[in-house]
């Protein structure tokens, strides 16, 4: 199996900790992002699997072999990097064989895979010419395809698709998930775009400060988001966050007075100075009535999808994703309610307490026991 | 500008040019005059340039000090670069306790003048019996531009993407595959401007040779010096040698120029 097992993995620079004592367990065949914030140690814990970067305690085990102490060239791995990293000084062939030809593999095999690589990759018109005469896209697929000839056990992408235009990334990322359907190779990747994370990923690791805040699928992370940091991290706009205190029969009393019930959340789960969150999605908006009553400070249009800026007096700047929306606009009245069952609440700790929801989930307390 | 002051300034550019290269223009023609027409007055512009007894003489008698010269060049640049690229990239991409500490120590031993060690040498060659061999000059020169190689090589191997040695080790490569099939082509620039400047110093050092040699591993510097005499100096083998010394110099630095240019300003701009 070509998994990957990390043990009370930790890194330290000098006094700095950058990697907190991690556990993590990747299933073989698995599509595993690493995202989060600059500075979380996402790049540090993937040259931590390649052997790039030694552990300073931990281990880390690789096909069930433990790899602690072996040296890159020994794991097995195939890296991908945000530079590319080809070698210039040789040919679009030559730097896709580079790994064949360093494990001395026979000529025939070699030819073989290079074609097989540059056909699947696209790439059989430009074998002969250095990497320097290529454009990024091109140069990015002569990087994979210098990974995949050799069959690694797994392989490991550092922000890949960083260095290319909006367009390109789009259509890099669609071809990165059908070689992953096509190989079913452990892939392991970093990066701080979360669009990339949840269309990529089979499950994301979201990290911050050198900890994994949660390991889910994309649609768990969105759903249930274990903390406040995660909740915030994962969607765009980022999720709305209102300070509330407890209240009585069982109901929530947000910043502003506003009093609500959240299905699933018993008086015994609250604490005092808890969070609610709302992704600016979920916000129901209205002309008329709801629960809040704001102004529209800034209207982003973007055709698809208008997002609202709206102060609420005594709540604070509040953003709304209105899908298609024409008739809203910067300086009129609007009127905001918040969906009980799309409610997220976060306890003083920033953990989660309101219960699991679904975005399929229909909002009665009864449906959401049972599920 | 206008074109009389252009005019100027080329007719000014000539004359310091002129007074620059006065010694040089001297030197070459006085190598192809006999010893009357050196001293001759009114002065003998032009030579006659199919007169080469000069040449003849000067390389009957001292061939082998210049095959010295050519062997103890060649050898002193080779020894040198071996040495010194390994380290300069091992230097640059091993991480290890004192890395930094033995950089600075290798630099530091730039800072003593070279004459400072040679009565030092003197005493370790007389009594490991290498005196007056090749071997000895070329482990004296050899070891006296190893700092300056290394220090120099280092901010070429610096200049690799670190992700491009990491590629390779990931591709299976071991440090020694990683050195010999990425960094040194990527460093191509910088062993040719290190290995230049190794090469020059080695071709035109005369103290250290007048030290350690005497008969046997003289250098072809050694063997001008020995035309100007206390009674005598022959201008026109001074001359002739003098041509023949500053010709592989010249030749070795033009098959370079094109490395040697983009190593020397490697870095000055953003890529």
């Amino acid at each position: 199996m070509g998994g990957i097992v990390l043990e009370n993995v930790c890194k330290s620079f000098g006094e700095v900790s950058i990697i907190k004592d991690i556990n993590l367990e990747i299933q073989d065949g698995e599509f595993v992002v690493f995202v989060g914030p600059s500075g979380c140690g996402k790049s540090t814990l993937l040259r931590m699997i390649t052997g790039l970067e030694e552990v300073s305690s931990g281990r880390v085990f690789i096909k069930g072999q433990d790899m602690t102490d072996e040296k890159p060239s020994s794991r097995s791995l195939a890296m991908v990097f945000q530079s590319y990293a080809l070698f210039p000084h040789i040919s679009v062939r030559d730097n896709i064989s580079f790994g064949l030809r360093i494990s001395k593999a026979p000529k025939e095999l070699i030819e073989e895979k290079v074609s097989y690589a540059a056909k699947t990759l696209g790439l059989e018109k430009l074998l002969d010419r250095k990497p320097r005469e290529l454009s990024g896209g091109q140069q990015q697929r002569v990087a994979i395809g210098r990974a995949i000839v050799r069959d690694p056990t797994a392989f490991m992408f550092d922000e890949p698709l960083s260095n290319l235009d909006a367009a390109l990334r789009v259509q890099m990322r669609v071809e990165l998930i059908r070689l992953h359907d096509s190989l079913k190779t452990t892939m392991v990747y970093v990066t701080h775009d979360q669009v990339e994370a949840m269309t990529m990923a089979n499950r994301i690791v979201v990290l911050q400060a050198g900890r994994i805040e949660q390991f889910d699928t994309p649609v768990e992370l969105y759903d249930r988001p274990v903390n406040k940091f995660v909740a915030g991290f994962i969607g765009s706009p980022k999720m709305n966050f209102v300070s509330a205190q407890p209240a009585a029969d069982n109901q929530i009393r947000l910043v502003d007075g506003t009093l609500i019930s959240v299905p699933g959340i018993a008086h015994e789960d609250m604490t005092s100075n808890m969070t609610v969150g709302i992704r600016p999605e979920h916000l129901e908006y209205s002309h008329e009535q709801g629960d809040w009553c704001g102004t529209i400070v800034v209207e982003e249009q973007l055709g698809s999808d208008a997002f609202l800026i709206v102060e609420i007096p005594g709540v604070g700047s509040v953003t709304v994703r209105a899908v298609g929306e024409r008739n809203y606009h910067g300086g009129e009245t609007i009127y905001l309610t918040l969906p009980r069952h799309r409610c997220h609440v976060f306890d003083n700790h920033d953990n989660r307490i309101s219960p699991n929801l679904s975005t399929q989930c229909t909002g009665t307390v009864t449906a959401l026991h049972s599920a | 500008m206008t074109k009389s002051n252009n005019r100027l300034a080329v007719i000014a550019a000539l004359f310091i040019t002129l007074i620059f290269t006065a010694p040089i223009i001297w030197m070459v023609l006085a190598a192809f005059k006999n010893i009357s027409d050196i001293y001759a007055i009114p002065p003998v512009w032009i030579p006659d340039f199919s007169y080469l007894d000069n040449f003849v003489l000067l390389l009957s008698e001292n061939w082998q000090y210049l095959l010295n010269s050519v062997i103890v060049t060649l050898g002193a640049t080779a020894v040198c670069m071996a040495f010194a690229l390994p380290a300069a990239f091992g230097l640059v991409n091993y991480r290890f306790k004192g890395r930094n500490f033995l950089a600075d120590w290798i630099l530091s031993t730039r800072m003593m003048p070279p004459i400072a060690a040679a009565v030092p040498l003197f005493m370790v060659f007389n009594t490991a019996g290498m005196l007056d061999t090749i071997g000895s000059l070329i482990i004296v020169y050899a070891g006296f531009n190893l700092p300056f190689a290394i220090w120099v090589s280092m901010s070429f191997f610096r200049n690799i993407p670190k992700e491009i040695i990491e590629a390779a080790r990931i591709e299976g490569c071991t440090w020694g595959q990683t050195f010999r099939t990425v960094a040194l082509p990527l460093a191509k620039s910088g062993i040719a401007t290190v290995s230049t400047f190794v090469f020059i110093f080695a071709w035109n050092e005369l103290l250290l040779a007048l030290f350690l040699t005497s008969r046997e591993a003289k250098t072809f510097p050694v063997v001008i010096s020995s035309f100007s005499t206390v009674t005598k100096t022959y201008w026109e083998l001074i001359s002739a040698a003098t041509i023949i010394q500053i010709l592989p110099p010249i030749i070795f630095t033009l098959l370079m120029q094109k490395h040697i240019v983009s190593g020397l300003t490697m870095g000055a701009v953003k890529n």
